[in-house]
C-alpha cells in the first residue's frame, strides 16, 4: 500500500493508512468471498458445474481474458486504457496461426508477442508524443488494428494443421493443472513483480497517481507510459496466442468486446479508476468470476444475449462501487487534513 | 509564423484575406472541397447525380449523430453507447410500426432514444463514472437489448412512409434525411450560441469547476446533453432503419467511432468548450465520400476500418499540433 502514501504525499496520516490499508485488503477479499458464495451457488443450481472437465473449461476460460486483463490493470495503474487489446488479441492470433503453416511454433509464438509488443508500443509513442488522450488514441487503433486483421486474413479463417501439438498449450496439464492457468500464473508472478518491486512499477503508479508530481520528481513519464502500454500489447498477445491454441482456426473477428472485459475484471479486482495502484491478483480471481458466472449460465441454457447483458450491468455495478470507495478515500482524506 | 502569412497574402496578392487563418478555421471545408473536386475530376462515375445524391445520404446518418455528439462534446463528456441505442431504437422502430402505426412507432424510438441517452447522463454524473467507460458499458446493454427485442432476428420495415424516408427527395435531388440533417444543425447551432443551455453546455465544458461555483447546474446540463444525443441517434435509427427496409441489433456497428471521428476531424476539440458545428457537417460529408470513394475504387470494406481509425489519429494529433503552435506563439 506503499502506493497510498504517494498519492497523498508527505501528508499522510498513520491512521489512514491504516485505513487505506484494510480496504485494499477488502478489495481482494470482497471479489474473493463473492467468487466462492458464487462457486457454491452454480455447483447447486447447475447440475454438471462442478465436474473436473467444466472446472477446467471454466478456469481456461478464465486464464485468456485474465492475461488481457492483467495487462489493462497495468494501464489503469499508469492513469489509461487500451482499447484496442480485443483487437489486437484477434491480430497476433492471425500472426500465430499463419506463421504455424510455414515455420516452427517457438517462432510463430514469439512473432505473435513481438507484433503486440510493437502494437503496444506505437499507442504508447502516438499518446505521449502527440499528447492525444489514452482512449482516444487506443480508440483509433481498435479500428485500424481491427481493419489490419481483417484485411490479411481478406475475412477468411486461418486454421492450424501443420502442428497439431499446438493445442497442448490450451489443453495440456501439469498434475492436473490446465496449461493457460500456469501460463497466466507466471505472468501474474511476473507483473507483480514488476508493479511491487521495481522502479519502474513504482514509477508507474506514481504517474497514475500524480502526473505532475511525477514529472517534478524527475520521472521519465513518457517512457514509462510508452513502456506501460507495450506491456499491454505484450499480455494481449499472449491472450491471442492462447486464444488461437484454443481454437486451432482464427479469423478476423476474434475478440469484439475484449476491451469492455478486462477493464470490468481489472475494476472488479480491486483497481480503482482513478490510477495510481493495480490489484492484479483481484484481476486474476475476477476473470474466474467472470467465467463461473459465463459457465453457470451457458449449463442454464441462458441466452447469449443475456449474458452479454450481464457484463454491461457487471461493468457498471463494479464502477458505482468504485465510486463510492473513491467518495469515502476523499472524504477520510479531508477530515484528516 | 506572422511573416509567412504576410509573404503568402502578397504572392497570392490578396492583402485583406488571410489565407492561412481561413484555411486553419475551414480545415475541414476546403479539404471537403479539394476531396470532392479531386476525386469528381479522377472519376466519372463519382461526378454523377445519382453518387452525388447516395453521399448526401450517407452522410446524413452519421451527420445526425454527430449533431448531438458536438454539442456533447462541448461539454465535456462523450458517449460510445451510440452503435448499441441505434440498433436498439431501429428494432423498437420495425417492431412497432405494424401494431402502431409508423408516425407513432417512429415518436416511440424518438422517446426511447431520448430517455436512454438522459440513462447514459445520469450514470455518468450522479454514478461519477468516467463517460467513455460507463457509455462503453451501456452500449454492451442496449447490444443485448437490441438483441432480446429483436430475439437476433432482421426485423422488416416495409410500409410506404419508410420508403419515402428512406430513399426518397425533396426538389429531386436532396435525400430527405439529408433536409432533416440540415435541419437538425441549424437548431443545434441556435441552441449552442443562442440559448442559456448552449452558454451553459460551454461553459461546463470550459471550466466544470467554475461552472459549478457560478451555480450553474453541472450535473442537469450534461444529462440534457446526452439526452440530446440519444434524440439525435434515434432519429438516425429512423432513417437507417427507413433506408435499409429493416432494422436488427447489430446495424450500427462501429457507428460510435464514425460520428466521433466525425466531430474531431470538424476541429471540435475533445478537451470540451468550444464546438464546430459547421465542421461536423462538413466532417460527416467528408467521411461519407471517402468510403464512397474506396467503393467506388473497388477497395474492400475492411479498408474502411483503417481509414477511419487513422483519419481519427491524424485529426486529434493535427489538433494537438496546432494547439502547440498556438501556445508556442
Amino acid at each position: 500500500m506503499t502506493n497510498h502514501d504517494s498519492e497523498q504525499g508527505g501528508q499522510a496520516v498513520p491512521r489512514l493508512d491504516a485505513l487505506a490499508h484494510f480496504m485494499g485488503v477488502f478489495e481482494s477479499l470482497g471479489v474473493l468471498v463473492l467468487l466462492v458464495a458464487l462457486v457454491c451457488a452454480a455447483s447447486i443450481i447447475a447440475p454438471g458445474f462442478s465436474t473436473y472437465t467444466n472446472i477446467t473449461n471454466t478456469i481456461i476460460m478464465a486464464s485468456i481474458t485474465a492475461a488481457a486483463g492483467l495487462g489493462m490493470t497495468f494501464a489503469i495503474a499508469v492513469g489509461g486504457f487500451d482499447l484496442s487489446v480485443g483487437s489486437v488479441q484477434a491480430l497476433t492470433a492471425i500472426v500465430a496461426a499463419s506463421l504455424l503453416g510455414v515455420a516452427s511454433v517457438p517462432i510463430a509464438i514469439i512473432a505473435a508477442l513481438l507484433t503486440g509488443l510493437v502494437l503496444g508500443l506505437l499507442n504508447g509513442v502516438i499518446i505521449t508524443k502527440l499528447k492525444i488522450p489514452a482512449f482516444v488514441v487506443t480508440f483509433g487503433m481498435m479500428s485500424i488494428v481491427r481493419g489490419v486483421a481483417l484485411l490479411v486474413t481478406q475475412g477468411q479463417s486461418v486454421m492450424i494443421t501443420k502442428h497439431p501439438d499446438f493445442a497442448t498449450l490450451n489443453n495440456g496439464k501439469v498434475l492436473g493443472v490446465p496449461v493457460p492457468f500456469i501460463i497466466v500464473l507466471i505472468v501474474l508472478a511476473a507483473l507483480y513483480l514488476i508493479l511491487h518491486h521495481t522502479p519502474f512499477g513504482r514509477h508507474t503508479c506514481a504517474i497514475g497517481g500524480n502526473r505532475a508530481a511525477a514529472i517534478a520528481s524527475g520521472i521519465n513519464v513518457d517512457r514509462v507510459t510508452i513502456l506501460v502500454f507495450g506491456l499491454v500489447g505484450v499480455t494481449a498477445a499472449i491472450s491471442g496466442v492462447m486464444l488461437s491454441s484454443q481454437l486451432m482456426i482464427v479469423d478476423g473477428t476474434l475478440g469484439t468486446g475484449l476491451e469492455l472485459q478486462a477493464i470490468a475484471i481489472s475494476v472488479l479486482g480491486g483497481t480503482s479508476l482513478s490510477g495510481g495502484n493495480g490489484n492484479l491478483v483481484g484481476t486474476l480471481l475476477a476473470a474466474v468470476l467472470l467465467a463461473t458466472i459465463a459457465s453457470a449460465l451457458n449449463i442454464l441454457k441462458v441466452a447469449a444475449f443475456y449474458q452479454y447483458l450481464f457484463v454491461g450491468v457487471l461493468l457498471i455495478f463494479a464502477l458505482s462501487i468504485d465510486t463510492v470507495r473513491r467518495i469515502i478515500l476523499a472524504k477520510v482524506m479531508l477530515r484528516r487534513i | 509564423m506572422n511573416e509567412t502569412r504576410t509573404n503568402l497574402q502578397k504572392s497570392a496578392g490578396l492583402p485583406d484575406v488571410n489565407v492561412l487563418d481561413f484555411l486553419t478555421k475551414y480545415f475541414i471545408q476546403s479539404l471537403l472541397v479539394v476531396a470532392a473536386l479531386g476525386l469528381g475530376a479522377v472519376n466519372p462515375y463519382f461526378r454523377t447525380a445519382t453518387n452525388a445524391e447516395n453521399v448526401l445520404l450517407q452522410a446524413s446518418f452519421s451527420g445526425i449523430g454527430a449533431a448531438g455528439m458536438t454539442l456533447l462534446i462541448v461539454s465535456g463528456a462523450f458517449d460510445l453507447s451510440v452503435a448499441g441505442l441505434l440498433g436498439l431504437c431501429g428494432v423498437i422502430l420495425a417492431k412497432l410500426a405494424p401494431d402502431i402505426g409508423v408516425t407513432l412507432a417512429i415518436v416511440a424510438a424518438l422517446v426511447t432514444g431520448f430517455v436512454l441517452g438522459l440513462v447514459n447522463g445520469v450514470v455518468v454524473t450522479k454514478l461519477q463514472i468516467p463517460p467513455f467507460i460507463a457509455t462503453l458499458g451501456m452500449m454492451n446493454i442496449y447490444v443485448a437489448l437490441a438483441f432480446i427485442a429483436s430475439a437476433g432476428q432482421v426485423i422488416p420495415a416495409s410500409d410506404v412512409t419508410f420508403q419515402f424516408l428512406g430513399t426518397g427527395t425533396l426538389f429531386g435531388v436532396l435525400p430527405v434525411p439529408f433536409v432533416v440533417m440540415i435541419l437538425i444543425y441549424v437548431i443545434c447551432r441556435g441552441i449552442l450560441s443562442r440559448t442559456k443551455l448552449g452558454r451553459y453546455l460551454r461553459a461546463v465544458g470550459s471550466n466544470e469547476i467554475a461552472a459549478r461555483t457560478a451555480g450553474i447546474p453541472v450535473d442537469r446540463v450534461r444529462i440534457i446533453a446526452f439526452g440530446i444525443v440519444g434524440g439525435c441517434t434515434a432519429l438516425a435509427a429512423t432513417f437507417l432503419t427507413a433506408e435499409l427496409s429493416s432494422a436488427n441489433a447489430i446495424m450500427a456497428t462501429g457507428y460510435e467511432l464514425t460520428v466521433i471521428a466525425v466531430v474531431v476531424i470538424g476541429g471540435t476539440s475533445l478537451k470540451g468548450g468550444k464546438g464546430a458545428l459547421f465542421g461536423s457537417f462538413a466532417g460527416a460529408l467528408f467521411f461519407a465520400m471517402i468510403s464512397n470513394a474506396l467503393n467506388i475504387f473497388g477497395v474492400g470494406a475492411y479498408w474502411q476500418y483503417v481509414v477511419t481509425g487513422l483519419f481519427l489519429i491524424s485529426a486529434l494529433a493535427v489538433q494537438a499540433l496546432r494547439s502547440s503552435f498556438q501556445t508556442a506563439e
